[in-house]
């Protein structure tokens, strides 16, 4: 045994050149780089975290104060501000807002991959150009707009338009990504099953929809997302803090001098956060290949 | 005057004999006009032809054809009667009710052949009803016994069912129990063993997947079979698979029936005395009523649901009426001038934009409408027999199958995109700003003009934030690109370890939701925070990052650094990834330098794949309004150079945000949303005109 060891120790197993002392000096350079990029990336979450959990900062984070650990940031969120009911709000708007999507761009991204249709390809283009127009471009028309169509439906509440317009915002560049990874499936599958006599529907449900699966979990994930991300429409057209959603309700913790709690800011952070970061770690294959395939093979 | 033409034509273009002699001799004179090139004959040939149609009742041709008329008139009432009689002996059969009506429809068919048959020569009419009747007796004889014999099994099943009621199969179940159980012992003996398998080294990951999941079906199977075993489970399975067989075989079976005659149906032709498609344009106005003159009722329904839209609201909302506050597209040109004062401009200016895009589907009604009508008129006239609902369907889930499926789409991007966009829009040529909050009026391009000159309390500062967004969209991109590459490129070397632990970390700055950590920042190197301290300890200085423009736009590039860099990193790891090794085995060979390689491998490869999605990067930086109103407000503040409404570090979206919503200069804001959008949207379609798909049409 000890004399395997040994030869092992002696011999260059490895089927790579052996290091020059430039090379070597090249990889410690590297790890430098990267362990100060770790360093870089972990820090400000590392005081974020720190924050949160530190029980002697007051209501403005700042240096200098020593550390003891507590979690009545924690409590302050729960008892004091109305966190859980932002996370349910938040969850309403962004599962309706991916079913929605899912629904509505299933059939387009189907349709524009697989049918020649008389003004296909200038739609398209209207498509294309339509979805760099940013959202916000219309928010003084989504106000009028909310006013004129609850005063004849009074159920029809702002964050059902906050619905509406994340599904809206969406489709354009969803149909497209879906589009170009349907298109990438060849259609002799489609031939075959509609020798056999399906329909354009069953088509769909039976043959391009278990294939076109990974892509509609990821359209479905992104649309899912989006209302966590986004923050502007959310605060300028909800008003009400019992119907904000996590991004404008936690605003209020940073900004509001009368809500003003940094800490519990960060407490609330973290608790958001830790859940998508765990989700994108699980996914990140299946949500890279998402945002590629959409627009490298088209 | 229309002309008759000699021959028929059907649908795939073959030609038939008129059956008509009357047209047949309009038809045959008509085509001596058309050629006789002396007028005086040509004459004589009309005088000739009014003659004929005068005589119209006393053509020969014609008083058989009526005499058929009546003939067929007679014998459908007859059949009516006769049929019912047929019913009601059918009464005391022993039958489900479908039988009966099948069997009714068959005797019918009988009949209608027997009676049609000898009227063959006379008219195309009565040779498809006969045609049809033939199919009917062929077909339905078959369709009658398969429902007769799969029902009848049906019913004993369900006998056998009641008897099988009162069957203990206690024992049964245990013994299925103790089966289960020795199947799962197996199972899990076996899943053991392939397991040590692997671990011993002796087959691949892959081929224990594979085993595993063999191991898996065989044991669903036996259980599967070993359940047959039950009578009453047995008995169950039975009765759903025969439901299923009856209720897909008669569907099959009469679908089989009904192509059959549609096949007639295209290859018979119709022959009509009219030779004008005036139906359509005598019903233009109301969709819906043509389709029903051409006999296509569902059709007709359809389309009157589209007038119902275009009379009951289309119309009336463009009046003004059933409006909310607005006075339909009127509104959109007086805007509310000299209204109340509750009615608001802005909604008129919706209302107006919301009528414009109703009357514009009201329109499109019209015209599908009348293409439709005519369309099916025309063909009439040469011969095509219009198609029947059930065929109408089969084409509208082919050919408008991408339509109907788009439709949501369609008008949620109308109502909640292009309505909203064109009243930003039309925003820009008003003067909404604080003054004309409820009452506005258009101004031209007045906001336009003060924007480019730069003039005005709003535009005075358009080029300083247009200057300093291209800045800020540049620099930080492509910082963010640059170190996103670089760390890429330094952890796929091959000589580095601990990949999945760099690749782990540096994903958070892109799933950490983005405003979390802007607002974290902001926190930090806000007075006292701990960024600044630091920076304080270290340099001596008392530095207020906030509160100095140049040091907080610095501070937002490397934020965004920061930020970006994580979204590049992924996308370049995912392509290198897939960069196959020969490449860099060859460039060794030919003695390559590692830079080399970098230079004229990675770099190249990498762009060419990512190059739309980093241009998107740009766009999203250009538009990235968190990150510059999260982090600073905007600020800092400095009225001298900036005015009251914008800060030293705003970027045109953010400018517009405080314009529009703290500031209420709706009308500008929309003016400055305008230029972006045209400039993104140039922008973009220069690159989409450039990329591969577009050149090679493979849109």
């Amino acid at each position: 045994m000890a004399r395997k060891k040994e030869e092992k120790d002696k011999l260059y197993l490895s089927d790579k050149p052996p290091l020059t002392l430039f090379g070597k000096i090249g990889i410690f350079l590297s790890y430098v780089i990267l362990f100060a990029w770790v360093y870089a990336i972990i820090w400000p979450l590392f005081q974020m975290f720190v924050s949160a959990f530190n029980g002697k900062q007051q209501q403005y984070i700042m240096a200098n104060s020593n550390f003891e650990f507590s979690v009545r940031h924690f409590q302050y969120l729960f008892t004091e501000t109305l966190y859980l009911t932002w996370v349910k709000n938040t969850l309403i708007i962004a599962g309706t807002t991916a079913i929605l999507t899912l629904i509505v761009v299933s059939f387009t991204g189907y349709a524009y991959s697989r049918y020649r249709f008389k003004g296909r390809k200038a739609s398209l283009m209207a498509i294309l150009l339509i979805q760099t127009i940013p959202t916000f471009a219309g928010i003084t028309a989504y106000f009028t707009m909310h006013s004129i169509i609850s005063a004849i439906i009074p159920q029809f509440t702002r964050q059902m338009m906050l619905i509406l317009i994340y599904t809206g915002g969406s489709i354009a560049s969803n149909t497209f990504i879906l589009k170009g990874y349907i298109d990438s499936v060849s259609t002799e599958l489609d031939d075959a099953a509609r020798i056999d006599g399906c329909s354009n529907f069953n088509v769909y449900r039976l043959i391009i929809m278990p294939i076109a699966r990974p892509m509609l979990t990821i359209i479905a994930l992104w649309s899912f997302i989006g209302p966590f991300m986004d923050y502007l429409l959310a605060k300028v057209l909800l008003t009400n803090p019992s119907s904000y959603t996590l991004a404008a309700g936690l605003y209020t913790l940073v900004t509001d001098f009368r809500t003003m709690n940094q800490p519990a800011f960060a407490a609330g952070g973290l608790l958001t956060a830790i859940p998508i970061v765990v989700l994108f770690m699980a996914l990140q294959k299946q949500l890279v290949s998402g945002l590629t395939s959409g627009s490298v093979k088209g | 005057m229309g002309k008759y033409n000699v021959l028929l034509v059907d649908s795939i273009g073959n030609t038939y004999e008129r059956k008509n002699k009357y047209l047949l001799e309009l038809a045959v004179l008509d085509e001596k006009i058309k050629e006789e090139k002396d007028k005086k004959i040509r004459n004589e040939l009309k005088k000739q032809r009014k003659e004929i149609k005068r005589n119209k009742n006393k053509h020969e041709y014609i008083v058989s054809l009526k005499d058929f008329e009546r003939k067929e008139k007679d014998f459908l009432k007859a059949l009516k009667k006769e049929s019912k009689d047929y019913r009601n002996a059918l009464k005391d059969e022993k039958t489900s009710r479908r039988v009966k009506n099948l069997k009714v429809k068959l005797f019918e068919s009988e009949k209608k052949l027997n009676f049609y048959k000898d009227y063959i020569d006379l008219s195309y009419e009565a040779e498809f009803e006969c045609e049809k009747a033939r199919l009917e007796t062929i077909h339905l004889p078959n369709i009658i016994e398969f429902l007769t014999v799969s029902q009848d099994e049906l019913r004993t099943a369900k006998e056998e069912k009641k008897e099988l009621k009162n069957l203990d199969e206690s024992n049964l179940k245990k013994e299925f129990k103790e089966f289960k159980k020795a199947q799962k012992e197996f199972l899990k003996k076996e899943k053991l063993r392939i397991k040590k398998l692997r671990k011993e080294g002796l087959i691949s990951k892959k081929a224990e997947e594979n085993a595993l999941i063999e191991l898996k079906k065989k044991y669903v199977n036996a259980l599967e079979i070993k359940r047959r075993e039950s009578k009453k489970f047995s008995n169950k399975e039975f009765i759903k698979s025969k439901k299923y067989d009856l209720k897909k075989g008669l569907n099959t079976m009469i679908k089989v029936m009904e192509a059959d005659i549609s096949d007639f149906r295209r290859k018979i032709p119709i022959e009509i005395e009219k030779t004008i498609p005036y139906y359509s344009y005598l019903t233009i106005l109301i969709p819906g009523l043509g389709q029903g003159l051409n006999k296509q009722y569902m059709k007709m329904l359809l389309f009157l649901l589209g007038s119902a839209f275009i009379y009951l609201i289309a119309i009336p909302y463009a009046l003004g009426y059933g409006n909310y506050q607005g006075q339909g597209i009127a509104g959109l040109i007086n805007l509310a001038e000299g209204g109340l004062r509750i009615h608001k401009s802005i909604i008129f200016m919706i209302e107006g934009i919301v009528a414009v895009f109703l009357s514009i589907i009201a329109l499109a009604i019209f015209v599908i409408s009348f293409i439709d009508v005519n369309k099916v008129e025309k063909n009439a006239i040469k011969g095509i027999r219009p198609s029947t609902w059930k065929e109408t369907k089969i084409a509208i889930s082919e050919d408008g199958f991408p339509y109907v499926v788009s439709l949501p789409a369609l008008l949620i991007i109308i109502f909640i995109v292009l309505v909203p966009i064109m009243t930003t829009f039309l925003l820009s040529f008003t003067n909404m700003d604080p003054q004309h909050q409820s009452k506005f009026t258009w101004i031209g391009l007045s906001n336009y003009k003060m924007i480019l000159t730069g003039q005005g309390l709003a535009g005075r500062v358009f080029w300083l934030i247009l200057g300093w967004t291209l800045v800020w969209t540049l620099v930080a991109t492509t910082l963010a690109i640059l170190i996103g590459f670089i760390l890429a490129l330094l952890v796929n070397n091959e000589r580095i370890k601990a990949k999945r632990f760099f690749r782990t970390i540096y994903l958070l700055p892109w799933a950490v939701p983005a405003f979390i950590t802007i607002m974290f920042f902001s926190i930090m190197v806000a007075p006292g925070g701990v960024l600044t301290e630091i920076l304080n300890d270290l340099t001596g200085l008392r530095i207020e990052i906030k509160n100095n423009p140049t040091l907080t736009r610095i501070a937002l590039i490397l934020m965004q650094g920061w930020l970006g860099s994580s979204y590049i990193f992924i996308l370049t790891t995912g392509v290198l990834q897939a960069i196959p090794g020969d490449l860099y085995e060859a460039a060794d060979m030919d003695g390559a330098t590692a830079w080399d390689k970098v230079r004229r491998i990675t770099v190249p490869l990498v762009l060419f794949q990512t190059a739309p999605l980093l241009v998107t990067q740009y766009t999203f930086n250009f538009n990235n309004f968190s990150a510059i109103f999260l982090f600073n407000g905007g600020g800092p503040f400095n009225p001298i150079k900036y005015g009251n409404l914008a800060g030293s570090s705003d970027i045109l979206i953010s400018y517009i945000y405080k314009l529009t919503m703290d500031n209420q200069y709706q009308a500008i804001g929309a003016a400055i949303t305008m230029f972006i959008s045209i400039g993104l949207m140039l922008f973009t379609f220069i690159g989409f005109r450039n990329s591969k798909q577009f050149k090679e049409g493979r849109l």
